[in-house]
């Protein structure tokens, strides 16, 4: 099976177009087949996967030409990670939306396009590739957006694809600039070109800023990061899910690899203007971000800027740039793909439940949906990074890597962004728990409106099925028991960042 | 000292995190939901207690599960120092069962399984950090307690209980990020966090800067749940919680869990030498000794009896703080046996004052003029801890603070051992006029208390006169009809005329010669309450005074001597 590689991104397209044909046929065949799809998906990455992470990246040739001209796609430990986390959280939201909806054939085919985009994002050794493969996410990911029912969701997917085209063609920009230094798109020719060219060349400068701009775009770090809250929110609680979990999640790995794949550690410590504007744009992200979740009063954006605020942690691991901090950084990279992806499939459930979608609307939910209640409070008491959960393993990886490297601002910030995750998260957990809903006759009817509302935008009003509750409860789970075996996973990642930061 | 490989201390700690989900599984049947947290609690005590002859002889219980995070294994360790502690938390943790269950059940509560399960998930914490074999597991512990204390600290759901509980999170989760914080720093100095008899050899070699921010974070991350000023508020505003919450956690278990975790710091992760050294331990005593003063001052103006004890509780702690960090052998042990000590005086009266709550609802001092009549066992339990608690011979108090004033003096720190001797009166002023006032004097006949009622230095006197007489108890929270206080009241004024009020529906004139309101008559063969409050009452007061009179032959002494001699060479 030589050609696993090319296979894992072109499967989901094949399937993609199954769904859309097989859909013409037979209407109600979207949700079988891009389940069975996402599950032989898990076994590829799965099979690739073992490959990666036992010795020398698996590189493969598209096309048959050789290496500085074709395609290559690599898969070394991180972006095995990242193709099998695809993998698995696009089952898990496909769990969940067999009810939550929506259920239109088009939208499982785009849903399996967007896992094409992302997986390709992953693998790809080539910087223009990487730009197709950013797009092709970009524009499912703002159709996924709009496949609500509501204007709301029109609105958002339209603010998204603005914003995102504009990272999107600063990325490409960037991508010229460095062609123009160098004359090659390969990532690994162009991190030995770029050098030749010399750190310090205002093209190959200019060609960082641009790409790690753009990159900022799709991350959605602060100030750029305006098209998340109103997307996540806007967009049903499926798409939220899978959005959040995985889009900014992958943008950030690409981040990773543009960093120390194409321009590698040495740029960083010929320009440390570079590395300051970095680690600016982590502490401002982390700080802004979560003082923004506080002030929010809608679940989902109060989890949309919770990512903006999470995600400054991974930049802060990215501008620290040793070991520990990228391990840290590829930890959090997952345990925030599940926790946060949880936490939208969860704020769903309640919202398609009990009504639920503001924070005043939460209160006294540990009486009426234990489980639901549950599951949010222990996914983000992960969150907040209470040991051990996952979410306190990167944490401790990242914080300990910036004072490795003797950078106590960041160091700091890190640490103390325990404290500002809590405020946010405090207040729902209180009034979960110590909070009886106020039975005002005002609040009974906006409580009706929200529901009116939620029927019109999911398509249901349904009570949760199984697959909703089994794919919350395992995100819960899966938050806490991750912790514990982070440990193997950094070990197993050891060489790949050996071999990303020499 | 010798290793021994035994599941015991996990056992130790995840026997009451079972009991957790039976609890919760058993809701709807609260007599079999009461006999797991019975069971667990036994069970608790047995395995800890099993350990003791061992670990007396030397032996190190060991439990080592694997790598937690690089170069730190998730390990849980049994020594001496660690089985005081959970020795202490699961002893009283029997006992707090029994009372809690007269407790909440006299006051026909609700979430009653919510209350149980947290209960059991705090035991669980704390023993983990009790045998936490370095400072990660310690954090991870640290922070699971916090996490398990909140929905009691919250139980009530009143806006003073989510207050106190944002509160509690804000602070110790604050002082969560320090050590969190100290530990980075230990590990990136020494790379490792592992406890060590006498300190980590890493560290003294140490950039002793570096040294000195680590056990700054350190001390203050622990300080927060020690109650070190300026870091206490918290605590006297958790006492919004039920009493046997008060009692236990927040006099024993999650308190002790930060000066536990500064004595972790002291002994066997710095070492009581480079402490010396780094010169940071004359500033951490000299915050304990301020604290320990200042506390007792503004115990005297509490009105409230819960307040009163819990400032109480800051001052005694910061002995325990001071002691260690002193430095002395005396010192040492006198801070570390005034752990147990002060568990079994401020048990005893925080079980006394939740007794009164419960029977009476009096919560207010001023309003517990001759209740002694009323409550007579009780009040004598009161009595005698409080006599410990000034450090009187014969009762727990005296023995541990002796030690702590020769450990002042040998080492040459005089004004500590002034403070403490201040403090030793303070104590006596706060706590007797309780005493007096519940035997000596009734409700027609009591003498003003101008500390308590007068407006202090008399110039700010903005007087909280209110022209229609205060509040009246039906005009507060709406949630408080069906909601109970558990004695507390958010400032020193105590609760004002709505526990005047309380106190004055138990008080008539048949009960008294000559017609005069007085308490009824109960007499002492504990008609007063019901046994599954007296009982833990008076066992709490029996062991102090076994602890005051034969230390030797109470455990603890023993084990913390072994725990200094470890820690300095001196033999004491």
């Amino acid at each position: 099976m030589t050609d696993l590689p090319a296979l894992v991104i072109v499967f989901p397209i094949f399937a993609s177009i199954a769904v859309l044909l097989v859909g013409l046929v037979r209407p109600r065949t979207g949700w079988p087949i891009a389940t069975l799809a996402s599950i032989v998906q898990i076994a590829i990455t799965g099979s690739l996967a073992l490959r990666g992470f036992n010795g020398d990246p698996v590189q493969y040739v598209v096309g048959g030409f050789t290496v500085p001209y074709g395609i290559e796609l690599v898969i070394d430990g991180l972006s095995a990670t990242m193709i099998v986390l695809v993998a698995v959280v696009a089952l898990g939201v496909l769990g969940y939306a067999r009810t939550a909806g929506p259920r239109s054939n088009s939208f499982y085919a785009t849903y399996l396009l967007l896992v094409a985009g992302l997986t390709g994002m992953s693998i790809t050794g080539d910087v223009f590739n990487m730009y197709v493969f950013l797009e092709i996410t970009g524009l499912t990911a703002y159709a996924l957006v709009a496949s609500g029912k509501g204007g709301r969701s029109a609105l958002a997917a339209l603010k998204y694809l603005l914003v995102g085209t504009f990272g999107a063609s600063l990325f490409l920009l960037g991508i010229g600039y460095a062609y123009v230094a160098t004359g090659t798109l390969n990532m690994a020719d162009l991190s030995g070109q770029l050098a030749a060219v010399g750190y310090t060349s205002s093209l190959v400068q200019a060609a960082f800023g641009l790409l790690v701009v753009g990159l900022f775009v799709k991350i959605a770090v602060f100030p750029l990061h305006t098209w998340q809250p109103v997307a996540y929110a806007g967009a049903p609680d499926a798409v939220s899910g899978l959005i959040s979990a995985l889009v900014s999640t992958v943008s950030a790995y690409a981040l990773i690899r543009i960093v120390f794949s194409v321009f590698t550690v040495d740029f960083l410590l010929a320009n440390p203007f570079a590395r300051t504007v970095l680690m600016a744009g982590a502490v401002v992200s982390i700080v802004t971000g979560s003082l923004l979740a506080v002030a929010q009063s809608e679940i989902k954006q109060l989890l949309a800027y919770s990512s903006v605020s999470q995600f400054g942690l991974i930049i802060g691991a990215i501008a620290v740039g040793n070991d520990t901090a990228l391990t840290g950084a590829a930890i959090h990279l997952v345990g925030h793909a599940i926790m946060k992806g949880g936490l939208f499939l969860t704020a769903g459930l309640i919202g398609t439940n009990a009504g639920s979608r503001t924070v005043t609307e939460f209160e006294g939910l540990g009486k009426h949906l234990p489980i639901g209640a549950g599951s949010f409070g222990i996914i983000a008491l992960a969150m907040v990074g209470v040991p051990p959960t996952i979410g306190f393993v990167g944490k401790w990886y990242i914080a300990l890597g910036a004072v490795e490297t003797q950078s106590w601002p960041l160091a700091a910030v890190i640490l103390l962004s325990t404290l500002l995750t809590l405020a946010y998260f405090a207040r729902l957990i209180e009034r979960m728990y110590f909070r009886e809903p106020a039975v005002t006759t005002s609040s009974v009817e906006t409580t009706d409106a929200t529901d009116a509302v939620n029927v019109a935008t999911d398509g249901t009003g349904t009570t949760p099925s199984m697959g909703m509750w089994m794919t919350v409860v395992t995100a819960a789970v899966l938050s806490v028991v991750l912790g514990v075996v982070a440990f193997e996973y950094g070990q197993l990642l050891e060489p790949t960042i050996e071999h990303l930061l020499s | 000292m010798t290793d021994v490989t035994s599941l015991r201390p996990i056992a130790a700690v995840l026997v009451s995190a079972i009991a957790v989900v039976l609890i919760l599984a058993s809701h709807r049947r609260p007599d079999l939901r009461e006999s797991w947290t019975l069971l667990a609690a036994g069970t608790k005590l047995g395995i800890v207690g099993s350990m003791v002859p061992g670990v007396l002889s030397g032996q190190v219980y060991v439990t080592d599960i694997g790598t937690f995070v690089p170069g730190v294994r998730f390990a849980l360790r049994a020594d001496a120092l660690g089985v005081l502690f959970a020795l202490l938390a699961s002893l009283l943790w029997l006992v707090t069962s029994f009372y809690s269950i007269g407790y909440m059940r006299g006051l026909d509560e609700h979430a009653q399984t919510r209350y149980f399960a947290a209960f059991a998930a705090s035991l669980s914490s704390t023993i983990g950090i009790a045998f936490a074999a370095n400072l990660i597991v310690l954090y991870v512990f640290y922070e699971l307690l916090t996490v398990a204390t909140y929905p009691l600290v919250a139980h009530d759901g009143t806006e003073e209980a989510r207050a106190a509980g944002r509160k509690y999170l804000a602070y110790t989760f604050g002082g969560g990020v320090a050590v969190l914080a100290g530990t980075v720093l230990v590990f990136w100095l020494t790379g490792t966090t592992a406890f060590t008899p006498g300190g980590i050899a890493g560290l003294a070699t140490a950039d002793p800067v570096f040294g000195r921010a680590a056990f700054a974070l350190l001390a203050a991350g622990f300080g927060v749940k020690a109650a070190l000023m300026p870091l206490h508020s918290w605590l006297p505003d958790a006492m919004v919680a039920p009493t046997p919450v008060s009692g236990l956690l927040h006099a024993v278990a999650v308190v002790k869990s930060g000066v536990f975790g500064v004595a972790r710091v002291v002994l066997d992760v710095f070492g009581p030498d480079l402490v010396g050294d780094l010169g940071v331990g004359l500033p951490l005593a000299t915050v304990a000794a301020i604290t320990l003063t200042i506390a007792s001052i503004i115990a005297l103006r509490q009105d409230n009896l819960k307040r009163r004890l819990a400032f109480s509780t800051v001052s005694q702690l910061s002995y325990i703080v001071l002691g260690l960090a002193v430095l002395g052998p005396y010192a040492l042990v006198g801070g570390l046996l005034h752990i147990p000590a002060h568990a079994f005086m401020k048990l005893t009266l925080f079980f006394c004052a939740g007794a009164v709550h419960v029977e009476t609802h009096t919560d207010d001092i001023s309003n517990m003029a001759g209740i002694g009549k009323r409550m007579p066992l009780t009040m004598t339990a009161f009595g005698v801890a409080s006599l410990g608690m000034a450090g009187i011979p014969l009762v727990a108090g005296f023995v541990s603070k002796y030690y702590l004033l020769i450990g002042t003096v040998s080492t040459g720190h005089i004004l500590f051992t002034g403070a403490l001797l201040l403090s030793g009166i303070l104590n006596i002023a706060y706590f007797w006029p309780v005493v007096y006032t519940a035997f000596f004097e009734s409700p027609e006949r009591d003498d003003p208390k101008p500390v308590v009622e007068n407006v202090l230095g008399g110039r700010y006197a903005d007087g909280e006169a209110v022209t229609d007489g205060g509040h009246a108890p039906d005009d507060t929270d709406d949630t408080a009809g069906e909601k109970d206080d558990h004695g507390y009241a958010p400032d020193h004024g105590g609760q004002g005329p709505r526990d005047r009020q309380e106190t004055q529906a138990n008080l008539h004139p048949d009960h008294g010669p000559d017609g005069k309101l007085a308490w009824e008559h109960r007499g002492w063969g504990g008609e007063e309450s019901t046994w599954f409050m007296l009982g833990p009452i008076l066992f709490a007061a029996a062991g102090s005074i076994v602890l005051g009179i034969v230390p030797d032959a109470a455990v603890f002494l023993r084990i913390v001597r072994l725990v200094v001699t470890s820690a300095t060479g001196v033999s004491v």
